[in-house]
């Protein structure tokens, strides 16, 4: 499992694979929280997040830009989401901490989560997808 | 230049309509030779898609500042008709109404005896980088009240004056917000943020004006070789955010409803007239509102340290004006002999109203509007006026800014937060930000040139150059 930043001139492009589809949606929220806070992140509170959505890419949109909004209105920085995912559902356990002003200040702010260039593939090694955050 | 892109003549490049399937009418930008090396096939190919969407108007067109985004390419400007076009939250952004404002000051930088002290406290009055939170308390009355009345919000709250809205585009509110079609989620986003900076590319600058290449235009915009001016560029906020990543969702059932074919997801459209188009129109232009009440009580906040620090009065800290960056507006302009209201699109582009242009205050209104483009933190921002070409060509349309040419990972690597600090140091130049990489990734070499995209639109006539500003200070988010 893992996640790299590849080249992208305005805004922030991510790769990440996984095994599994589910382990790949953690992935993607791991990286936008990396991006938005830095890698210090603790866990300690949790939060669930519950959707459903017409496309698999739709799903992860909704997933991290619902993310996104918890992380900034509850002010929680995540460091781990487990995801499961069944068909079209997804339910995440998200682990994390309050946001910490002198902890967290290494990223930028996240504006969106963008389907240009969003990109989920399987091959015989596993799962991967290509994202842009805007930021 | 890009296989297929004609070179039309100057600094004009075409995009043939049949560069990708389903074109309605052809592409076109402005860059000199020198820009145009540095172009991305994919900001080609993004305002190639966007010359597809239902009733477009002329051309799908690109300023010289133009890079690749998602949907709409940065620095990208679309108009279409009101009966058979479109409305898209990717020719506008997540970000709407980003935009740019500029105050002078009576000081001249031998005044400003202690620089660093003057950003420090600056950076201390305004919030400022990830989880800021405001210093006002914004009830959610006072947060209906910013979506509905924008810059008067803050100013009948005592946070500027009367004259400020004058010096706003639409004077600093569209009337069509409709409050409604944002969401409990946006207006969560939107309380604890008014009046915050935001990061990434959103700065406050200390500037002196450098040089003045027009001084008619620049007396009457208030400007003066030698003199201090602040500048602040941020936008909607998570506010804008949410409605952005809301009503793209709604609009993407829309889009099948309608049958629109599309060739990217994030160009995700309606109809203008149709409920889903017009929702999204209320709530952009209620997110807009809202940032130009943030950018009020910002401008606020610094000018109560310019206040302290020298001893300047309120008055004398005067608003040159404030631009749009990231909107869709309806304006009227001359199509085929006809004057006719399009929807304008602007994403990463700034308007240009040139003399004699309806919403420009009567001391202008032989000059034209100023136009802000800021730089990057080493380099010079400019300060130019709207022009009749622009209203002709490019539906009163110019470049927004210099463009980036370099990604954050590459930024970060090619060197640290520090090393450009001390870099800038050495110009004169004092940087503060939250933290270093914040600086990093928006080193001045990791954008164009400002002076060569200035060059561009003022040979195409886009807008002309009234002053160069040069910077003290610079605040990151």
């Amino acid at each position: 499992m893992s996640f790299e930043e590849l080249p992208h001139t305005a805004d922030v492009k991510i790769r990440a694979s996984a095994p599994t589809p589910g382990a790949l949606f953690g992935e993607a929220c791991s990286a936008l929280m990396q991006v938005m806070y830095g890698d210090d992140r603790r866990g300690g509170v949790q939060r669930t997040i519950d959707l459903e959505a017409p496309d698999q890419e739709s799903l992860l949109c909704d997933f991290l830009s619902e993310v996104l909004f918890v992380s900034e209105v509850d002010a929680l920085v995540f460091c781990k989401a487990d995801v499961c995912l069944d068909g079209l559902h997804l339910h995440a356990v998200l682990d994390g901490e309050p946001f910490d002003p002198l902890r967290h200040n290494r990223g930028t702010e996240v504006k969106g989560i963008s389907y240009s260039g969003l990109n989920i593939r399987h091959d015989a090694k596993g799962y991967m997808l290509d994202i842009v955050f805007d930021v | 230049m890009i296989d297929g892109v004609v070179r039309r003549e100057g600094d004009e490049w075409e995009i043939p309509a049949g560069f990708v399937p389903g074109m309605r009418v052809p592409g076109r930008f402005f860059l000199s030779d020198t820009l145009a090396a540095l172009l991305e096939p994919g900001a080609v190919q993004q305002l190639a898609n966007v010359a597809t969407l239902p009733g477009i108007v002329r051309y799908a067109l690109g300023m010289p500042d133009i890079h690749w985004g998602y949907g709409f390419p940065i620095g990208g400007v679309a108009a279409f008709a009101l009966d058979e076009g479109v409305i898209s939250p990717g020719g506008v952004g997540f970000d709407i109404n980003c935009g740019v404002r500029l105050f002078t000051t009576p000081l001249a930088k031998a005044d400003i005896k202690k620089p660093r002290e003057l950003v420090e406290s600056l950076y201390r009055a305004v919030p400022t980088g990830v989880g800021a939170k405001s210093q006002n308390k914004i009830s959610p009355a006072n947060l209906t009240a910013m979506m509905e009345k924008g810059a008067r919000f803050a100013v009948e709250a005592g946070f500027g004056v009367e004259r400020d809205l004058d010096r706003c585009e639409d004077r600093g509110c569209m009337k069509q917000a409709d409050i409604r079609a944002v969401s409990p989620k946006a207006r969560a986003r939107g309380i604890p943020q008014g009046g915050t900076l935001g990061s990434g590319n959103h700065f406050l600058e200390v500037q002196e004006v450098s040089e003045i290449y027009d001084e008619v235009a620049a007396k009457a915009f208030g400007l003066k070789k030698g003199q201090v001016c602040c500048m602040i560029h941020c936008g909607s906020r998570g506010l804008g955010h949410q409605v952005c990543t809301d009503h793209l969702k709604d609009l993407e059932t829309a889009t099948k409803k309608y049958r629109i074919a599309l060739p990217d997801r994030q160009l995700a459209c309606a109809p203008i007239q149709s409920p889903e188009g017009k929702a999204y129109f209320g709530a952009m232009a209620a997110s807009a509102n809202y940032a130009w009440a943030n950018r009020q009580l910002i401008t606020d906040a610094a000018r109560r340290q310019f206040m302290r620090m020298f001893s300047v009065a309120y008055e004398d800290l005067p608003l040159v004006y404030d631009v749009t960056h990231n909107v869709a507006k309806i304006e009227e302009y001359t199509v085929d002999g006809r004057r006719v209201p399009l929807c304008v699109h602007r994403k990463g582009a700034t308007r240009s109203f040139g003399p004699g242009a309806p919403d420009l205050p009567a001391d202008l209104a032989g000059i034209g509007q100023p136009v802000i483009i800021p730089g990057s933190m080493g380099t010079s921002s400019y300060v130019l006026k709207g022009t009749a070409a622009a209203m002709e060509r490019t539906f009163g349309s110019t470049c927004h800014g210099s463009g980036r040419v370099m990604s954050r990972s590459q930024a970060k690597k090619k060197l640290t937060g520090k090393e450009v600090a001390d870099q800038l140091l050495g110009q004169g130049i004092i940087v503060r930000a939250p933290n270093e990489a914040a600086i990093a990734d928006e080193a001045p070499d990791v954008y164009k040139p400002s002076s060569e995209v200035v060059g561009v639109v003022a040979r195409a006539g886009l807008s002309a150059p009234v002053a160069r500003l040069t910077p003290i200070g610079v605040i990151k988010g």
